[in-house]
């Protein structure tokens, strides 16, 4: 199973909740706790004022973004790392292609990336005749399993203890009963072959200061640090929005966005990479090569009210509060960013026509809003997308209903503040259909009329 | 294309493809679509230095490490001398049958005035690794690794035996950063506990793929009393 665009995202929606119960249950537990430990991590540090130094800095570094990036070029070349640019997901495929060339690479292991995801490495790897090993737990399930991720921070958070049980029991011949830590083990086993025969190790990239040249990369497993330092090779593929000032703005924002994913003061490992191993280094990569990546991403940087999704640190915190995604899970989205952050980003990456109907992929209800440490006005840009979608005629008339309502409200920051309760309920007084895809399920459910209840309940009563 | 026109242009297979090697092209094009994005925008200031992430009274730093590294799954062992410290690591790593050593501890193996011969085993194949740390940091709990002490002493072996000294415990991270980005080396590693994972049905497993034991032999060289 691949992703097929988000254009199925109403079909495949009702699909998982009719078919997949089980996968709803892991989802919402996974969801859950990513969320309570998230509150309690911002409930030790002063978290308002933290997200609004977070924002400042990411407003700053994408108003002036031609300037650092010119910066972070020089910084990196300066260390000894080759720099790409990729203007399209071809072109970055076509990068990759050429370094595999000139270097003979026949085996790759990958940290996990989401950017990799968006532009769809492994599937061009093998297409080239290499062999390519997903090496982050979760991703190495799913890349057994056959399936793209469903989260941007927990890829596997929709298979649960006994899934994994019996994949590894094909796979590894582990027993049926085997405890986590034994499958664990198994999985060690054999990616620590992969890692020290690898020619080349891929990763994302969480950060890049500019200053510096310092790609950081978070994470909690060691799989990143070492497909970054056996292999000969390494290949960072960064977003351009991923840039920071400095080096010092990386030491705010690794620990931000952990505590906002995991709710850990900080990842377990992170990675400062600056190049290429230097003489007085026993071990490292020979050559490191960062490629920055646009795909889509300047359209939404023009865009006056969608530049703001460019800020996102990819933490996974609105998904795992909003209600529609802890539904669904992220395959019914399909593309790779699921839930709230997919819905706004999708217009930009992949075009307002392809990316329909996500950005009615959500009830509006803002608790996005309110955890985001990079404060995007998620809701805001949702309805901006409906609005231009309307204008496009992508979308019937009668979905828009309600939209203006919480645009008015939304301009009045004082109001919003003051009835953020009202109006977490205001679609519903409309006849559901500012939840068109909520009215959606309930017809292939026939489930009873929505009430004027909370979003919670009447999610409850509609769909269990 | 003018960038005024907004998102619609989004899919990438519409545009041709430049050839390989049009590195140049590819750059600027990017960066005119960027300049063009932010023109018709004001340029934001930065917001400056945080200034400190907590709102609580501070902590002594060493407390704030052992704390954060314990409850990470980290294990500390913390000597007031330098010689009790060396005699409990020659100790430890006496029950493993395989060691391997960092550049700085292998240098100490081979040459140090104690004649200890430790036996330097691949890291690939060694149950236990001993590295030198650069520093700590007690914001966040965690250890400093420099490549020139070798990247694959501290992530391959099972068991990794980090020697760090007191005095070199930084109270915030942005601290550490700035005594690092003097001389920076090509890669920084920052272990704050072991290796984990929970992503088989979101229950917590260790040592995934590195050290399944993280342990930290902290040293106070000024041989004050506590
Ligand atoms: S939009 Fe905000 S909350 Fe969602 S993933 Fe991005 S940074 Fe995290």
């Amino acid at each position: 199973m691949s992703f097929t665009g988000p254009g199925r995202y109403r079909e495949e929606s009702a699909k998982m909740l009719r078919d997949k119960p089980e996968m709803r249950h892991s989802v919402t537990q996974a969801t859950r706790t990513f969320d309570d430990h998230r509150t309690h991590a911002f409930g030790q540090v002063d978290g308002e004022r933290w997200r609004d130094w977070a924002r400042d800095v990411k407003t700053h570094l994408l108003s002036n973004l031609d300037i650092y990036l010119e910066q972070a070029e020089e910084s990196l070349e300066r260390n000894g790392a080759h720099v790409h640019w990729a203007e399209t997901g071809a072109d970055a495929l076509a990068i990759l292609e050429k370094i595999v060339e000139d270097n003979d690479v026949k085996r790759v292991v990958k940290a996990k990336s989401m950017l990799s995801e968006e532009l769809a490495i492994n599937a061009h790897l093998e297409s080239l005749g290499v062999s390519v090993f997903e090496t982050d737990l979760g991703e190495y399930i799913i890349q057994l399993l056959g399936e793209p991720p469903s989260h941007i921070v927990g890829p596997a958070i929709h298979r649960s203890l006994d899934d994994c049980r019996r994949l590894f029991h094909e796979h590894f011949g582990t027993p049926l009963d085997a405890e986590p830590d034994a499958l664990a083990a198994a999985a060690r086993i054999a990616l620590r072959q992969e890692f020290l025969a690898a020619d080349l190790g891929i990763s994302g990239g969480n950060f890049l200061a500019a200053d510096t040249g310092t790609v950081a990369l978070i994470e909690n497993e060691g799989n990143i640090r070492l497909s970054t330092s056996l292999p000969r090779i390494h290949v960072a593929f960064v977003g351009i929005e991923k840039l920071v000032p400095t080096l010092g703005d990386v030491a705010g924002f690794v620990q931000l966005t952990t505590r906002s994913a995991t709710g850990q003061p900080i990842g377990n490992y992170v990675s400062l990479i600056q190049g290429p191993r230097r003489e007085d280094e026993p071990d490292g990569p020979e050559e490191v090569h960062v490629v920055l990546v646009d795909n889509g991403r300047t359209n939404l940087l023009a865009d006056d009210t969608a530049w703001e999704a460019l800020r996102c640190v990819r933490c996974g915190a609105c998904l795992n509060i909003c209600p529609v995604y802890r539904q669904t899970g992220g395959h019914a989205y399909g593309w790779p960013y699921s839930g709230p952050i997919g819905a706004i980003i999708a217009p930009g990456l992949l075009g307002l026509e392809k990316a329909m109907p996500l950005p009615h992929a959500s009830s509006l209800c803002g608790a996005c809003v309110d955890v985001c440490p990079v404060r995007i006005p998620i809701p805001e840009i949702l309805v901006h997308w409906r609005e231009r979608a309307v204008e496009e005629g992508l979308v019937p008339l009668a979905e828009t209903v309600g939209l203006k309502a919480y645009t008015a409200a939304a301009e009045r920051p004082v109001v919003f503040g003051a009835a953020g309760a009202a109006l977490r309920y205001a679609p519903l007084e409309l006849g559901g259909r500012a939840l068109p895809i909520l009215s959606g399920w309930m017809q292939e459910r026939s489930a009873p009329k929505p009430s004027p209840k909370s979003f919670m309940q009447l999610w409850k009563e509609g769909l269990e | 294309m003018s960038m005024a026109e907004g998102p619609e242009g989004g899919g990438s297979e519409d545009r041709p493809r430049p050839h390989h090697n049009d590195r140049a092209g590819a750059r600027a094009r990017i960066l005119g679509k960027v300049r063009d994005a932010i023109t018709k925008r004001r340029r934001e200031p930065h917001p400056g230095h945080f200034g400190g992430w907590r709102d609580q009274a501070p902590e002594d730093p060493v407390e704030q490490f052992i704390r954060l590294f314990k409850a990470a799954g980290g294990e500390v062992c913390r000597f007031d001398l330098r010689e009790s410290a060396s005699e409990w690591v020659r100790n430890f790593i006496g029950d493993y049958a395989t060691v391997s050593l960092g550049t700085i501890a292998r240098r100490e193996a081979q040459h140090g005035a104690r004649a200890v011969r430790i036996e330097h085993t691949d890291p690939a194949d060694a149950e236990v690794g001993v590295s030198m740390a650069y520093g700590a940091v007690a914001e966040t709990g965690s250890l400093i690794m420099i490549p020139q002490d070798g990247r694959r002493a501290q992530l391959l072996p099972p068991v990794h035996v980090v020697w760090v000294e007191e005095r070199t415990v930084f109270p915030m991270l942005i601290d550490a950063m700035a005594a690092l980005a003097k001389e920076l080396p090509s890669a920084v590693g920052l272990h704050s506990g072991p290796s984990k994972s929970a992503d088989i049905g979101q229950i917590l497993v260790k040592g995934v793929h590195g050290p399944g034991r993280l342990i930290a032999v902290l040293v106070d060289d000024k041989g004050v009393q506590w």
